[in-house]
C-alpha cells in the first residue's frame, strides 16, 4: 500500500487549531493538528477520550466550521460537507423509518438518481457489507453490528472519495468489531478506497490501518506517527501474530501517558465540583 | 457555542423579546385603528380595552361573578375527585372490571362529551347543576385513568415488602400502594380540573347563566366592544394563573413524594 | 394493560371474558335505561324508551337533512384543521428550530393553550360573520395550540445526529425537511393532530351550537328547542361514534407500527 505515495495526498489537513468559548477560559480542543492522507491509504487517528477526535472528524468532514488552519480534497478547501467525503458516525444513523435498501439509497436519492436504478446501486453496497436478504427490514429488526454496517453501505452508496469513520464501532463487543473490521478490510481491498478512521481501540487501529496518528490528550496534538508494516491483504487473524502486539504495545506506551492524563483532569474536576458543592 | 454562550449569559433577553413582540403588535393596531385601516367597530382599540378593565372589574361586579365561577368549579372538582379516584381505585382492585372498562374510560377521555350540554339542559335546567355535573363529567375521565397508571405503577419490591411484613390488602392499599400513587393520581386530577375550569367557563358562555363566562355574554349582547375584549383578558388571566398554580402545586407534589 | 395481558396470557382470564363482561355491562345499562323510562319516574322523554331512540337514530340516519348538515359540519372542522394544522405547523417548525425563539414564545402557547376558546367567539363573530367564517376561526384557534406545541416538541426530540447524517450527504433544505425533519416527527405530529382534530370539533361544534342555522350543532339546538328528545339522543350518539372512531381510526393509522419504531 502506499506510504511514501509519489501522488499528491488526496486529503490535506493543515495546521487545524480549535478553540471553544472565550479566549481565556475556553477550551483548546486542537493545537496545529497537521497530516496527509494519501490516495488509497487507509489512516487512522488515535487518542485518549477528551483529546478531541470527534471535533477532528466533525472539522474534516465540514460540519464544523470556526477553525484556525485548512483542510484540502485534492487541493480544493474543505468548508461545507464535501461530495468527496463521507461520513459514518459513531451513534446510530440509520433512519428508523426507511427499511435498509431506502437507507443505503438515501445519498443517490439526495443526487436525484431515478428510483429504479438507485435501487439497484443501493443493493450492491448492501451486499457489499454482507446483508443480503435484509434488503426490506427496516432498523429496529437489526443488531447493533447490523445497523452500522447499513450506515456504512450508505456512506459507500455516496461513492465518496474519502471514507471518514468517527468509532463507528465503538457500541459493539469485541468480536463483532474483530469480523467487521475483516469487512472494512475487504471493501478497502475491493474498492481501493481511501480511509480515514477515528477511533479510541488500539487493536482496531493496528488491525485495520496503513499508518496511525497518536494524539495527545487536549488540546490535541499530534504525539507520533507510526507505520504499521503488516502484510496486506490482511485478516482478523493478524491479532495473534508478534508483529501486531508490538505494535499495539508500542502505541500503547504513547497512548498511556495521554490516558492517565485525562484521568487524573476528570478526578479534579469532579473534586473541584464537590468542594464548590454541585 | 458562542451563541449558546450569549444565550445563557441574557436570560432575561427571550422573555423581553416575547413581551416586546407583544407589545409592538398592540402598538401596530391602535396606529392601524386610528389611520383607519382597521375598523374601529369591529377592534376596538387597545388603549379603550386597557380602559375599560377598570370599568368591568368596578361595574360588573367582578368580584361576584368570580366567586360564581370558582364555585362551580370547586364543586365540580371535588366530585370529579372523588369519584375518579373511588372509580379508579375500584376498576384497579377488580381486574375484571377493569378489564372490560378501561378503553371505555379512555374512549370517554377522547370523546367531545361537552357537546351533550343541552342534554342537560334538559335535565337540569339552566342552572349552576347543569354546569357542575357537565364539568364534572368532563373531567371525570383523566382522574380514573391517572389513579389506574398510579396504582399500577407501584413498584414490584414495593408490594413485595408490605406482603413481607403480613399487611392486609386494606393496610397494603393505604400504606404502600396509595401513597406511591399519589403523584400520579394527582396529575390526573389537575387534569381533571383544568378540564373543569374551561368548560364551567365555556358553559356559562354558551348557557348564558353563572360567573365569568356570562359575564362575556352579556357584554357582547349589549355590543360593549372594548368590554368584551376586557372580560376576554381577565378570564384568560384567571385560567393562565389557574393553571400555573396547580402546575406549582404539582411540582411540589412530585418533589414532596 | 400490560396487566391485563398478563392475566390473559396467564390462563387466569380467558380471552373471551372482557368481550362478554363489556357484552354483559352494556346489556345491563340498556336494561336499567329502559325500566327508567318506562317507570315514568323522568317527566316525559327525558330518558325515552330504547324503541324511540331506535326509531329516531333510523329516522336521522336515513334522511338526507342528517347527511348534508354532517357535510357542513365536517367542511367546518376540515376547514378548521387545514388553517389551523398548517399555521401550527409552521409556528411549531419555527419555536422547535430555535432555542431562543421557543424560549421567547412557547410559555405563550404553552399557557394560552388550555383557555376556554369558545368566549372568543363574540370576537370571532365580529371579524368574520354570522355563517361558517366564525365557526371556522373557532377550529381553527383551537386546534392551532397542540399541534404547534407538539410539532414543536417533535422537533427538539429528533436525534441530532441523524441531521448531521443528511448534511454530510449535502441535501437541500427541502429535502432535509421532506426527508428527515418531517419523517423524523412523525409520531409527535400525528399525536397532535389527534388532539387538534379532538378540540376542533369540538370548538366548531359549540360554536354551532351557539349560532349557527346549520350544521350538526344547529341540529342539536333545533331538538333541544323542539324538546324532541329522541332526535337529540339520536343525534349525539351518531356524533360521539364518529368522533371517538376518528381518534380510533388517527391513532391506528399514524404510522405507529412497532417496526418502525427507533
Amino acid at each position: 500500500m502506499p506510504v511514501h505515495a509519489a501522488a499528491p495526498p488526496i486529503l490535506a489537513v493543515e495546521a487545524i487549531t480549535m478553540r471553544f468559548g472565550a479566549a481565556e477560559d475556553g477550551l483548546t480542543a486542537l493545537d496545529n493538528v497537521t497530516f496527509d492522507v494519501a490516495p488509497g491509504e487507509f489512516l487512522a487517528v488515535i487518542g485518549p477520550s477528551g483529546c478531541g477526535k470527534s471535533t477532528l472528524f466533525n472539522i474534516v468532514g465540514g460540519l464544523l466550521s470556526g477553525h484556525q488552519g485548512r483542510v484540502a480534497v485534492a487541493g480544493a478547501t474543505v468548508s461545507g460537507p464535501h461530495a468527496a467525503i463521507g461520513m459514518v458516525f459513531q451513534e446510530e444513523s440509520t433512519f428508523p423509518w426507511r427499511n435498509v435498501v431506502d437507507n443505503v439509497a438515501f445519498p443517490l436519492e439526495i443526487a436525484g438518481v431515478p428510483r429504479r436504478e438507485r435501487i439497484e446501486r443501493a443493493r450492491h453496497f448492501v451486499s457489499m457489507v454482507g446483508l443480503d436478504g435484509f434488503e426490506r427490514r427496516y432498523p429496529a429488526e437489526l443488531s447493533g453490528g447490523m445497523r452500522q454496517r447499513v450506515s456504512m453501505a450508505r456512506t459507500l452508496a455516496f461513492e465518496p472519495k474519502i471514507l471518514l469513520m468517527d468509532e463507528p464501532f465503538a457500541a459493539l463487543d469485541e468480536q463483532t468489531r474483530l469480523l467487521l473490521g475483516d469487512k472494512v478490510l475487504q471493501i478497502q481491498q475491493q474498492l481501493k478506497q481511501t480511509m480515514l478512521l477515528i477511533t479510541h481501540n488500539i487493536t482496531e487501529a493496528v488491525q485495520l490501518a496503513d499508518r496511525i496518528l497518536v494524539l495527545t490528550y487536549r488540546p490535541g496534538r499530534v504525539k507520533r506517527v507510526v507505520d504499521i508494516r503488516l502484510p496486506r491483504p490482511r485478516t482478523s487473524e493478524i491479532v495473534s501474530s508478534e508483529a501486531f502486539g508490538r505494535y499495539v504495545a508500542q502505541i500503547w506506551s504513547d497512548l498511556r501517558e495521554e490516558a492517565s492524563r485525562g484521568l487524573s483532569d476528570d478526578e479534579a474536576r469532579v473534586r473541584n465540583a464537590g468542594e464548590f458543592g454541585a | 457555542m458562542s451563541a449558546a454562550n450569549t444565550f445563557s449569559e441574557h436570560r432575561w433577553l427571550p422573555p423581553l423579546v416575547g413581551l416586546g413582540t407583544f407589545g409592538l403588535i398592540l402598538l401596530a393596531v391602535q396606529l392601524l385603528i386610528r389611520a383607519g385601516a382597521i375598523n374601529r367597530y369591529i377592534v376596538p382599540l387597545p388603549s379603550d380595552v386597557a380602559a375599560s378593565f377598570w370599568r368591568v372589574i368596578t361595574e360588573e361586579d367582578i368580584l361576584h361573578r368570580f366567586l360564581s365561577t370558582a364555585w362551580e368549579c370547586l364543586a365540580a372538582g371535588v366530585l370529579l375527585t372523588v369519584f375518579g379516584i373511588a372509580i379508579g381505585v375500584t376498576m384497579h382492585r377488580t381486574p375484571l372490571l377493569r378489564l372490560a372498562c378501561e378503553n371505555w374510560v379512555g374512549a370517554m377521555a377522547s370523546a367531545p362529551l361537552v357537546l351533550a350540554y343541552p342534554l342537560f339542559l334538559v335535565l337540569f335546567g339552566r342552572s349552576a347543576l347543569t354546569i357542575i355535573m357537565m364539568s364534572f363529567i368532563v373531567g371525570l375521565a383523566p382522574v380514573i385513568l391517572k389513579t389506574i397508571e398510579g396504582l399500577s405503577a407501584t413498584r414490584r419490591v414495593l408490594i413485595d415488602v408490605g406482603r413481607s411484613f403480613k399487611l392486609t390488602p386494606a393496610q397494603q392499599f393505604r400504606k404502600i400502594l396509595l401513597p406511591s400513587a399519589l403523584p400520579t393520581i394527582f396529575v390526573g386530577v389537575r387534569l381533571g380540573l383544568m378540564f373543569a375550569l374551561i368548560n364551567v367557563v365555556a358553559l356559562e358562555f354558551l348557557i348564558n347563566f353563572g360567573g365569568l363566562g356570562q359575564l362575556i355574554n352579556d357584554l357582547a349582547e349589549r355590543y360593549d366592544l372594548p368590554g368584551v375584549y376586557a372580560a376576554i383578558c381577565f378570564v384568560v388571566l384567571v385560567s393562565v394563573v389557574f393553571f400555573v398554580a396547580t402546575e406549582r402545586a404539582e411540582r411540589w407534589m412530585k418533589s414532596a413524594g | 394493560m400490560d396487566e391485563i395481558g398478563r392475566l390473559i396470557r396467564a390462563r387466569e382470564a380467558p380471552p373471551w371474558l372482557a368481550p362478554v363482561l363489556r357484552l354483559s355491562i352494556v346489556l345491563a345499562m340498556l336494561l336499567i335505561w329502559q325500566v327508567l323510562a318506562v317507570s315514568g319516574v323522568f317527566y316525559r322523554d327525558v330518558v325515552p324508551t330504547l324503541q324511540k331512540i331506535g326509531a329516531a337514530l333510523i329516522k336521522l340516519l336515513s334522511g338526507g337533512d342528517f347527511y348534508w348538515n354532517l357535510w357542513v359540519t365536517a367542511d367546518e372542522i376540515g376547514a378548521a384543521l387545514v388553517i389551523g394544522g398548517v399555521a401550527g405547523l409552521l409556528a411549531g417548525l419555527v419555536i422547535g428550530a430555535s432555542q431562543f425563539v421557543a424560549s421567547a414564545y412557547e410559555p405563550y402557547l404553552y399557557y394560552l393553550g388550555p383557555t376556554p376558546k369558545i368566549i372568543f367567539f363574540p370576537v370571532m363573530i365580529m371579524w368574520f360573520g354570522v355563517d361558517a367564517g366564525s365557526k371556522i376561526a373557532m377550529g381553527a384557534a383551537s386546534c392551532f395550540f397542540p399541534i404547534a406545541l407538539n410539532v414543536a416538541a417533535g422537533m427538539r426530540q429528533i436525534d441530532r445526529v441523524l441531521i448531521r447524517a443528511g448534511q454530510s450527504f449535502r441535501a437541500k433544505p427541502w429535502q432535509m425537511a421532506l426527508k428527515i425533519y418531517l419523517p423524523a416527527m412523525r409520531h409527535p405530529v400525528v399525536n397532535g393532530l389527534r388532539l387538534g382534530f379532538g378540540v376542533a370539533l369540538i370548538g366548531t361544534l359549540l360554536a354551532e351550537t351557539k349560532i349557527s342555522n346549520r350544521g350538526i350543532g344547529y341540529l342539536v339546538v333545533q331538538a333541544y328547542n323542539a324538546f324532541d328528545m329522541p332526535q337529540l339522543y339520536a343525534i349525539l350518539i351518531v356524533l360521539f361514534v364518529i368522533a371517538i372512531g376518528a381518534n380510533a381510526l388517527v391513532t391506528r393509522c399514524g404510522g405507529f407500527d412497532a417496526l418502525k419504531q427507533k
